[in-house]
């Protein structure tokens, strides 16, 4: 295997275009894109395992065969590293024989060792093996029962190397976090760029030549790196799977709900799949600006917390009491309270945010806003993560709210409510909020049974990340919004901004209602709605310079 | 569109109505005086003296297939609830402990009260795991949570209740102690 590839060149909204001749119609399409590219452009798909739009183009799995225009006639090219060119003649599968044939020949090639695993595979219902199989294969099997498929499962099969580490077989242990399948691998060495070119850890590789091929782990070495989940999402087969999602549900069940990442300022763009209530598994959004195709390990595991430890009610002091009694509550010491002090929080969308400076406006003088985060800002890793673990610090930081958690440690004895927002003070820093703990009345707003509701004498239970309908500002001064899954634990939880709204009678009956607060304090929200805000986000004027 | 259906004619006789009064006299005695003296060439059954008799193919209460080591041969697929069109199946995965089986139900549980009896989850399992050929179909519990019935239920059957000649109900390959599948995977 060749060590460079090329980044494929993708389309720019506002780039220039050429004028190709494709099954006999002119089109335009962008210029210098590849062929899978450009199609993509006017609407045909072209199937393809091994072409991945972020990753360098490899031509390997000869898959996206189409006819081009040569020096001597037209003849079959590969569309993914096949450059577009003024006037070039391209013929797809809708108008040429012996692309069809092509295909079908290559699809044969492909699934001549793939084991029909459908059933108990993982991959099963978004794999695009079986995709391109409906679409270009389609024919039976040449192949007599038993015979010609290398059943990588047996003894024979699964050997390993002078280190004693297992190097063949099906489900092999490659890491903390991957399960391999050889006999399902179609070597489209997708992983393989992934963590050379992306994760810039090689890891992984290509071993033996020919029919013998397999990917494999350098000897002695395992896979593990923090982004290694993503080489389960470019697999196109189910040879790479995640050791967390493994068997727990089929695919086909799942419903996406866009959301983006609660645990780093870049936002990066994320779907919850969602089933019967619950939520199994966060897959990466592809959007070319922020994350590219690409998530941490945290951030994808970051569904399991969603059902776990939940506040579904509220506590007083020890005891558990109704969330609408809790709310009540809540409103009667917020609004008898002599000197309150509210915590906002960078993990909650602007709305949320927008409620507790709605509700500071009501109460006047009363009260006091306080903001920011202790959490360290680290470095940006450059594939889906700033390094800053405070998603919203930014458009906190919009909407006027200050850094000024120490402040309120300071003058802790002036207070005699303190409201904290969705904010875990006292697990981030507990010797700061030690301080805190001088105030009489401490109320938590929390999604979590988390430390700082242990220090609480009211807690309040709120939809977590996943549950709210928002939008939150990244590091580049972009706007996103956040889709709700219905996955409550409780039917009743509300999200912050309501209760924080009964609190304060604001009166807010949806989400807009407080997004229009937050446009009243941010100019550049000016104009924007939650659709014209779309799944991608918007880039907010003279935000980040 | 209303339709008139044209009475049918009745003749003089009929019209007359005691000859016919007659006539279904004759056919009521008769069925009586049969019943009367020769009671087993009538076309009834004498339920619940003589149990019903139910036919192999009839849908009816389902039970998984074993393997000759008595693991369920269900492979966890969720075929079958996906298409259950009453979703009253559940099931959850796990890892089996025969490396070349890999995915085992752990949990296989039917609501009976839900099920519509449709069969097709039988006929969609790959594997021929699930059938619904146990000819049980009088079900009978004291609380709805009874109906639901899991695993250790669905499994426990006799195999001498199920015909000889079926080969596939009474071994099927995989399973740690099945010769079949020894031989044709290599090991001893």
């Amino acid at each position: 295997m060749s060590n460079s590839y090329h980044m494929p060149v993708l389309p720019k909204p506002d780039g220039k275009k050429v004028t190709i001749n494709v099954d006999g119609r002119d089109v335009e399409v962008p210029e210098g894109t590849n062929l899978v590219e450009a199609l993509k452009t006017i609407g045909i798909a072209t199937p393809h395992f091994c072409y991945h739009p972020d990753l360098p183009v490899a031509g390997n799995c000869r898959q996206c065969m189409v006819e081009t225009d040569g020096p001597r006639g037209m003849g079959l090219a590969i569309a993914c590293y096949t450059p577009v060119r003024a006037g070039m003649k391209v013929a797809t599968d809708h108008s040429s024989e012996k692309v069809k044939t092509a295909r079908k020949a290559v699809m044969e090639f492909q699934l001549a060792n793939h084991p029909l695993d459908c059933p108990i595979c993982d991959k099963a219902g978004e794999c695009s093996l079986q995709d391109n199989y409906m679409s270009a294969g389609g024919q039976t099997s040449r192949m007599r029962e038993g015979i010609g498929k290398q059943y990588k499962g047996s003894p024979e099969n699964r050997h390993q190397d002078s280190k004693g580490q297992d190097r063949g077989g099906k489900h092999l242990d490659l890491g903390p976090t991957v399960i391999l399948d050889q006999e399902r691998c179609i070597l489209c060495d997708r992983c393989v760029r992934f963590m050379r070119d992306v994760a810039g850890s090689e890891q992984l590789y290509i071993a033996g030549r020919g029919d013998h091929a397999f990917l494999s782990t350098f000897p002695g070495s395992e896979l593990s790196h923090e982004y290694d989940l993503n080489v389960t999402d470019v697999c196109p087969v189910g040879a790479l799977t995640g050791k967390h999602f493994r068997f727990h549900q089929r695919v086909w069940n799942l419903v996406s709900t866009q959301t983006i990442d609660p645990t780093d300022s870049l936002g990066a763009n994320i779907t919850v799949d969602h089933y019967d209530g619950q939520a199994w598994r966060i897959m990466p959004r592809r959007n070319p600006d922020v994350n590219k195709s690409w998530i941490h390990n945290d951030t994808r595991l970051a569904y399991q917390k969603l059902s776990e430890n939940r506040l579904a009610a509220g506590l007083f002091g020890k005891n558990e009491i109704p969330l609408s009694q809790a709310t009540s509550r809540l409103g009667e010491l917020v609004r008898g309270a002599r000197k309150l002090a509210l915590v906002a929080s960078g993990h909650l969308t602007l709305e949320d945010n927008a409620a507790i400076l709605a509700l500071a406006q009501f109460l006047g003088s009363r009260a006091e806003v306080f903001g920011g985060s202790w959490l360290p800002v680290g470095k940006p890793d450059n594939i889906a993560r700033s390094g800053d673990p405070v998603p919203n610090r930014l458009g906190q930081k919009l909407l006027g709210i200050a850094d000024n958690l120490d402040e309120l440690v300071r003058r802790a004895k002036e207070f005699d409510v303190l409201v904290v927002v969705g904010h875990d003070l006292w697990k981030i820093a507990p010797s700061k909020a030690k301080a805190l703990e001088a105030i009489p009345e401490r109320i938590v707003l929390s999604a979590w049974h988390d430390d700082s509701v242990a220090k609480a004498t009211l807690s309040v239970g709120i939809r977590s990340w996943a549950e709210v309908r928002g939008t939150m500002v990244n590091c580049q001064g972009r706007v996103q919004m956040m889709q709700a899954a219905p996955i409550l634990p409780s039917p009743d939880l509300e999200p912050a901004w309501q209760i924080l709204s009964s609190a304060g009678r604001l009166g807010w009956t949806s989400e807009l209602d407080a997004f229009r607060f937050a446009q009243g304090r941010i100019p550049a929200l000016a104009g924007l709605t939650y659709r014209n805000i779309g799944p991608m986000g918007r880039i907010l004027e003279g935000v980040v310079a | 569109m209303a339709r008139t259906v044209p009475r049918p004619e009745m003749t003089l006789a009929e019209k007359a109505y005691v000859p016919e009064i007659v006539k279904g006299l004759k056919v009521t005695m008769g069925h009586f005086l049969r019943g009367l003296f020769t009671p087993e060439t009538l076309p009834v059954q004498s339920y619940p003296e003589t149990p019903s008799v139910i036919p192999r193919n009839y849908r009816a209460k389902h039970r998984l297939m074993k393997r000759p080591d008595g693991e369920p041969r269900c492979v966890a697929c969720m075929m079958c609830s996906t298409a259950c069109p009453a979703n009253c199946i559940t099931i959850q995965a796990g890892e089996s402990a025969d490396d070349r089986i890999e995915k085992k139900p752990v949990k296989f549980e039917i609501d009976l009260l839900v099920c519509v009896f449709c069969g097709l989850c039988a006929e969609a399992c790959p594997v021929d795991a699930i059938r619904m050929d146990t000819r049980i179909v009088a079900l009978a519990a004291d609380s709805r949570e009874k109906f639901k019935v899991g695993l250790k239920d669905l499994m426990s059957w006799e195999p001498k209740d199920y015909p000889d000649n079926d080969t596939q109900s009474q071994k099927a390959p995989g399973g740690l102690l099945n010769a079949e599948a020894k031989k044709q995977w290599g090991i001893s």
